[in-house]
C-alpha cells in the first residue's frame, strides 16, 4: 500500500519510534537536518518517487508503523550512495531495512521472493537453484557439462541453526 | 599464493561464465583457489527479512573459510562482498549478536576468525598482482579496443567500512582494462546502479535502470562493457533484451566480466572462458580483438 494513503488519518506514535531506534544499532539519524544530499542521488526516486530525507523524517516524527506497512520501502535498490554521502551519519539505506525488518516481523505485505528465499535457504542453504544456461547458439549447459565442481550444500546442523535464528524474538 | 574462494549463489547457480574465468585466470597467475565446502547464501536477501539472521549467514561464511586455515578470502560477487564486510564490521560492535553469532557457530563446531582479509577480485588483481605483472603476462594485447567499464555499487559503498575502491571516483577496474592495451571511456552514467536488487520486488522497474544505462552506453559507441559482479552481469548480459525493451531500445552491446577480458589477453580459450554462455552478443567484441 501507498504511503500517502496510509498517511491520510496516521497520529505520531512514540513507542514506536523508541522501539525502531533500539533497532537500529550506532546510527545518528536524529541528526539529519534534511540536506536532501540522499534524495538527490536516490537511484530509486527517477523511477519510484522514493524520498529517503523524507523517511529519516517521517521516522522522527514517529511515523514508523506506516512505513513498515507502505511499499515504498520496498522501491530502494541499495545501492548505498546515500549512506556514502550522507553528511551526518543518517543512513537512508540502514534506517529502510530497519523497516523492512518491521514490516516482515508484523506480517505486513512484503514482495514474495523474499519469503521465498527463505525457504530455499532452508532447503539447501543457497538462496537460489542451479539453473541451465542456453547459449546464443541455443545449446544448454549446466555445472556438469562445463565441468565445473559439484556444489556441496550444507548439512542438516546449518538448517537447525539458521531456524534458531529466524525464529528467535 | 593460496586463497579460499565463496562464490555466493548467484555465480554458482547461474553466471558461470564469471566462476569459470576466474578460475582459469587465477591458476595462469600461479594463484591456487580453494572452493569453501558446504558454504551457505551469504545473507544478503534476508537483510530486508531479519538483520541477526543475515549477519549470522555472514559470519557463518567467515568460519567456513577459517576451517581452510587460510587468511584470504576471494569474495568475487559484489553484493556477498559488502554482505560480508558489513557483518564482520556488525561483529566487532555489537557485543550481544557476536555472542549469539558465535554460540551458534559452535553448535556446528564453526569457530570465528575476524582476521581473514577479504579480497575482491578486483583490488586483489589491482593490488596484490599488479598492473605491472598483468602488462607483463598479457600476451596478446587488447589494442584498439574502446570499452566503459561498470564496477557496481557494492565494492565501492560504504567507505567507512573500507571498500574496493573510490566511492565516487573509481579507476582501479579502468586501470586494469587499460593494462590489457584497451581504451576506456569516461561516461555520465558510470555510476548508475544495474538495478539488480529490485527484481524481487519490482522486476520491471529494475530492468528499465539497467535498459537506460545499456542504452547511454549503446549512444556512445563503445566496443563493449567490462563487469565484475554477477548481479550486473544478470542485468546487463544475461537479461539485456528484456531491459532495453523496458526503455523502448533495440540493443547489441558486448558485455564481459573483466576476468574474461584478461583471460583473452592471456590467450586462454574462448570455451574455458565460458565465453559462449555470455547472452549479449560478444561475438562483435571478440571479432575486433581477432584482426
Amino acid at each position: 500500500m501507498g504511503l500517502t494513503d496510509l498517511m491520510s488519518m496516521a497520529k505520531p506514535n512514540m513507542d514506536a519510534r523508541e522501539n525502531f531506534l533500539s533497532k537500529l544499532s550506532s546510527r545518528e539519524f536524529v541528526n539529519c537536518f534534511q540536506c536532501l544530499k540522499c534524495t538527490s542521488g536516490c537511484t530509486a526516486l527517477k523511477l519510484l518517487e522514493l524520498k529517503p530525507h523524507e523517511i529519516v523524517k517521517l521516522v522522527n516524527l514517529g511515523f514508523v508503523d506506516e512505513l513498515a506497512s507502505s511499499d515504498i520501502i520496498w522501491t530502494c535498490v541499495t545501492c548505498l550512495k546515500c549512506v556514502q554521502r550522507c553528511p551526518q551519519k543518517a543512513s537512508p539505506y540502514h534506517i529502510i531495512m530497519v523497516l523492512r525488518n518491521m514490516a516482515v516481523e508484523k506480517e505486513a505485505q512484503i514482495p514474495e521472493e523474499y519469503l521465498k528465499t527463505v525457504s530455499r535457504i532452508l532447503e539447501t542453504g543457497l538462496a537460489e537453484a542451479p539453473q541451465e544456461v542456453t547459449t546464443r547458439k541455443m545449446e544448454v549447459f549446466d555445472r556438469k557439462s562445463l565441468n565445473l565442481p559439484k556444489i556441496t550444500f550444507p548439512r542438516e546442523s546449518f538448517q537447525v541453526a539458521f531456524m534458531k535464528i529466524m525464529e528467535e524474538k | 599464493m593460496k586463497l579460499a574462494v565463496f562464490w555466493g549463489c548467484r555465480i554458482l547457480t547461474s553466471q558461470y561464465a564469471y566462476e569459470m574465468s576466474v578460475r582459469e585466470v587465477f591458476k595462469k597467475l600461479n594463484v591456487e583457489l580453494v572452493d569453501l565446502s558446504e558454504a551457505n547464501c551469504c545473507g544478503d536477501p534476508i537483510k530486508s527479512v531479519k538483520d541477526s539472521a543475515a549477519n549470522y549467514l555472514a559470519n557463518r561464511v567467515l568460519a567456513i573459510a577459517n576451517a581452510t586455515g587460510l587468511d584470504g578470502l576471494l569474495v568475487p560477487c559484489n553484493r556477498c562482498h559488502f554482505t560480508i564486510s558489513e557483518a564482520k564490521d556488525v561483529m566487532s560492535k555489537d557485543k550481544n549478536l557476536n555472542k549469539k553469532i558465535e554460540s551458534l557457530l559452535k553448535e556446528e563446531g564453526l569457530a570465528y576468525n575476524s582476521h581473514i582479509k577479504i579480497w575482491h577480485v578486483i583490488d586483489f588483481l589491482h593490488n596484490f598482482v599488479g598492473l605491472d605483472s598483468i602488462k607483463k603476462t598479457a600476451q596478446k594485447p587488447l589494442n584498439g579496443l574502446r570499452l566503459a567499464t561498470h564496477v557496481g555499487c557494492q565494492i565501492i559503498r560504504y567507505s567507512d567500512l573500507g571498500r574496493v575502491d573510490d566511492a565516487e571516483n573509481p579507476r582501479k577496474l579502468d586501470e586494469l582494462v587499460e593494462a590489457l592495451g584497451a581504451k576506456t571511456v569516461d561516461y555520465a552514467e558510470k555510476l548508475d546502479c544495474c538495478g539488480a536488487a529490485l527484481m524481487y520486488g519490482h522486476p520491471n522497474s529494475a530492468l528499465s535502470l539497467a535498459g537506460a544505462k545499456i542504452k547511454a552506453l549503446q549512444n556512445l559507441g563503445v566496443d563493449g562493457l567490462v563487469i565484475s559482479c554477477p548481479d550486473c552481469g544478470l542485468m546487463f548480459d544475461f537479461r539485456q533484451k528484456d531491459a532495453a525493451a523496458t526503455v523502448g531500445a533495440k540493443t547489441s552491446l558486448p558485455v564481459i566480466y573483466y576476468t574474461q577480458l584478461l583471460g583473452l589477453a592471456l590467450n586462454i580459450e574462448m570455451e574455458k572462458l565460458g565465453l559462449h554462455l555470455n547472452q549479449s552478443p560478444v561475438e562483435q567484441l571478440l571479432m575486433k580483438i581477432s584482426t
